[in-house]
């Protein structure tokens, strides 16, 4: 009797924990032949897994993936989706250590290079490579090796809506130094009840890389010669334009619908400038489709300004991500990669859909750029034809510098908790730190 | 005998094996992570540094700051959550009519997940009492989430609103449990209500307190998911609790050493705290 009871007991518990352990088994395998199991079929058949961070684009990217597939019938592409700056690094990081790691990543900017930089291999005969813009593979060129493949182009600045500017008799044109932008300001200001404005700008303060990425980056591009590379070799940081940054921000924030530091973007961008409610916003082309779908005719009335900055105005342009290749995958894996990454940026059919589909600048030549629709993109690109653009620094920041740091200490500056030196001491010393 | 210390623990084995493969397993690399400067990239070495990470500790102003905004935060939660839980589960344990429906309204904030409670928390804040504020000219609130003390206290009104339904179930069984009789002597006795609330309710339910004060303490200092998507630990790092400072040091600042480090801490802070406290309680508890 006790000996059948035992004998239950022991299958029981067996069962329990072989369940456990085969499921976990099943699962890893079934998402992981990707990466390491397609060499054995060896008829020509590759799996390409993907794993990449633009949500917005994400149902136009897997309509393109079906069509080259459909031309390509041995290639497989799997793609996963994962949005937003930390998420996708850190999600990234924790699939590389279960041991699932995608065959084509992306990767941001030189740190971003460093951190992965043992398993992105270099990409030799591919003709994006050889048609991409100038200047768009600096931040991924080691020692004259290129590694990763540009997403597009994308510029930021002040986004405003025209007919407000119009009516209040503001050129932006002629805004091209802070004195300009100081003086339209307060024209504009002075205005409001007029204008049925709530303020004049929508400063949102809860957006730590609003400010920590994009504004710090303006004014610290000349002094590291527009060259993301350049802030990445720094040992330190100078903050040489401070005085002129905090004019910018501080203006930004008095003259902003308040209170500033809870202010987010989507009230920045859909609440306040989509419904005519504040004349101007920094951010990017990014913001176009957000603002087209809220109100059409706003979206149209859009300019774009850069922000003056040492008394110029240069649009800065970069390239937010870059595609990179897996070295750790099998060899015809990586070849078909980049195949793929060829097709989509420099075929005719790739192309359309790059252009019209993705709504992209594109970062490549032997486009028809007539075709780029909205006309935020048009301005930039126009910006990025003359030659008229500073460089996006904030690429090469040490880890954590943007947000943590710098954006921490703006809103603690913004809050009256600390003074303005304090806050560039705070960064210059991290700076410093981490390098 | 032994067959049956052996059937014990055939029993137990899975459980056990779960245990160690999810809680000791990860916890001992923990701590030997956090001996070591490491990215949390498995394709490098994490180098082995002793006890550099813990002696960096005391000088990082992140960690310091968000350790005391934790302690004062869970200070304030475990006395408020409390206090309104009790008051909850003695309004509908006593006569009143709709006790039934109030019981499931007190207690659905807690099964709404913490993430999507802090969105819609932060639509209230800033948009709704903006909105009544500006309304009615009352400045107190306006400006809700922007400075660190409105981002303090909406952190514990949301938590208090969260957890106080929970903490209500478990003070409702026990007071439940007080035998009628005992309260009547004390009506026969003359007691008005304040002193059957503190000698003969109170008493009973002394365990309840333990329970839930365990539970609120060490579900404060550990709360994460609320403080992300309320205030992301602005402005300027404000409200930055210590598991949200853990996370950042982690896999923003990709210092996964130094994260360790301060989990490990935190930990050991945690589980003293908490057995003391579960201590201490317990010796004012009464057998019936």
């Amino acid at each position: 009797m006790s000996k059948t009871k035992w004998g239950c007991s022991l299958l029981l518990s067996l069962t329990l924990l072989l369940g456990a352990c085969g499921n976990s088994g099943d699962g890893g395998g079934s998402v992981s032949e990707g990466s390491d199991g397609e060499g054995g079929s060896g008829d020509g058949e590759v799996t390409i897994d993907v794993y990449q961070f633009k949500v917005e684009f994400r149902e136009q990217f897997e309509e393109l993936i079906a069509q080259y597939e459909e031309e390509n019938p041995d290639v497989t592409i799997n793609v996963e989706t994962v949005g937003g700056g930390n998420d996708y690094g850190a999600t990234l990081k924790s699939k590389i250590a279960s041991g699932e790691e995608p065959d084509i990543f992306n990767i941001g900017g030189p740190q971003d290079y460093e951190d992965h930089k043992d398993r992105i291999a270099p990409i030799e005969d591919s003709e994006a490579v050889d048609t991409a813009l100038d200047g768009t593979l600096d931040a991924v060129t080691i020692d004259d090796q290129v590694y990763g493949i540009p997403y597009n182009l994308e510029g930021y600045g002040l986004i405003y809506n025209k007919q407000i500017l119009d009516e209040a008799g503001i050129n932006p044109e002629e805004l091209t130094t802070m004195e300009d932008l100081q003086a339209a300001t307060e024209k504009l200001d002075s205005m409001k009840e007029e204008l049925g404005l709530d303020a004049v700008y929508a400063f949102p303060g809860k957006e730590r890389w609003v400010y920590g990425n994009h504004t710090s980056s303006s004014f610290l591009a000349p002094e590291f010669n527009n060259n993301v590379m350049d802030a990445f070799a720094a040992d330190t940081v100078e903050f040489e334009l401070s005085e002129e940054l905090k004019t910018y921000i501080d203006m930004q924030a008095e003259y902003s619908v308040t209170p500033v530091l809870s202010l987010d973007y989507s009230q920045q961008v859909e609440a306040l400038y989509s419904m005519g409610k504040v004349a101007m916003i920094q951010q990017g082309n990014w913001a176009y489709p957000s603002v087209e779908q809220i109100a059409p005719e706003v979206a149209e009335n859009s300019g774009i300004l850069p922000i003056p900055v040492d008394g110029e105005s240069k649009m800065p342009v970069g390239v937010p991500q870059y595609w990179v290749v897996n070295s750790g995958a099998d060899e015809e894996v990586q070849t078909a990669a980049v195949e793929f990454l060829d097709w989509m940026y420099t075929s005719d059919a790739g192309k359309e859909i790059v252009l019209n589909e993705f709504n992209f600048i594109p970062a490549f030549e032997n486009y028809d750029t007539s075709q780029i629709s909205d006309p935020l993109s048009k301005e930039i690109y126009e910006y990025t034809e003359e030659g008229n653009t500073s460089g996006w620094v904030f690429l090469g920041y040490p880890t954590g510098f943007s947000e943590d740091v710098f954006g921490n200490n703006v809103q603690q500056y913004l809050s009256d908790e600390i003074t303005w030196d304090e806050a560039m001491e705070n960064s210059k010393e991290y700076w410093e730190e981490n390098r | 005998m032994k067959t049956k210390s052996l059937m014990y623990w055939i029993f137990l084995a899975p459980v056990l094996a779960a245990l160690l493969i999810v809680v000791v397993v990860p916890f001992v690399w923990g701590i030997y992570y956090s001996l070591t400067e490491w990215s949390g990239d498995m394709a490098q070495t994490p180098v082995f540094k002793g006890f550099d990470n813990y002696a960096n500790l005391l000088s990082d102003p992140t960690f310091l700051s968000s350790l005391w905004f934790t302690f004062k935060y869970a200070i304030v939660t475990v006395v408020i959550i409390n206090i309104v839980g009790f008051s909850l589960a003695l309004i509908v344990t006593s006569y009143i009519k709709s006790k039934n429906i109030l019981r499931t309204i007190f207690f659905m904030p807690n099964l709404i997940g913490g993430l999507i409670l802090g969105f819609i928390w932060q639509f209230i804040f800033t948009n709704i009492f903006n909105a009544i504020g500006s309304a009615m000219g009352v400045e107190m609130l306006q400006g809700w989430l922007a400075t660190p003390a409105t981002g303090f206290w909406g952190m514990v009104i949301l938590h208090v609103w969260q957890m106080a339904g929970y903490i209500m179930i478990i003070y409702i069984a026990y007071l439940q449990s007080i035998p009628d009789e005992l309260l009547e002597a004390a009506d026969m006795d003359g007691a008005n209500y304040m002193q059957k609330l503190k000698n003969v309710i109170a008493p009973l339910v002394a365990p309840a307190f333990t329970v839930s004060m365990f539970l609120t303490l060490s579900g404060s200092f550990k709360i994460y998911d609320q403080n992300l998507s309320l205030t992301g630990g602005g402005p300027g790092g404000s409200t930055k609790m210590i598991a949200m400072d853990i996370v950042d040091t982690a896999f923003a600042m990709n210092t996964m050493g130094m994260a360790q480090a301060k989990a490990v801490v935190f930990f050991i802070i945690v589980a003293i705290l908490s057995l003391t406290q579960v201590y201490y309680n317990k010796k004012k508890e009464v057998e019936l």
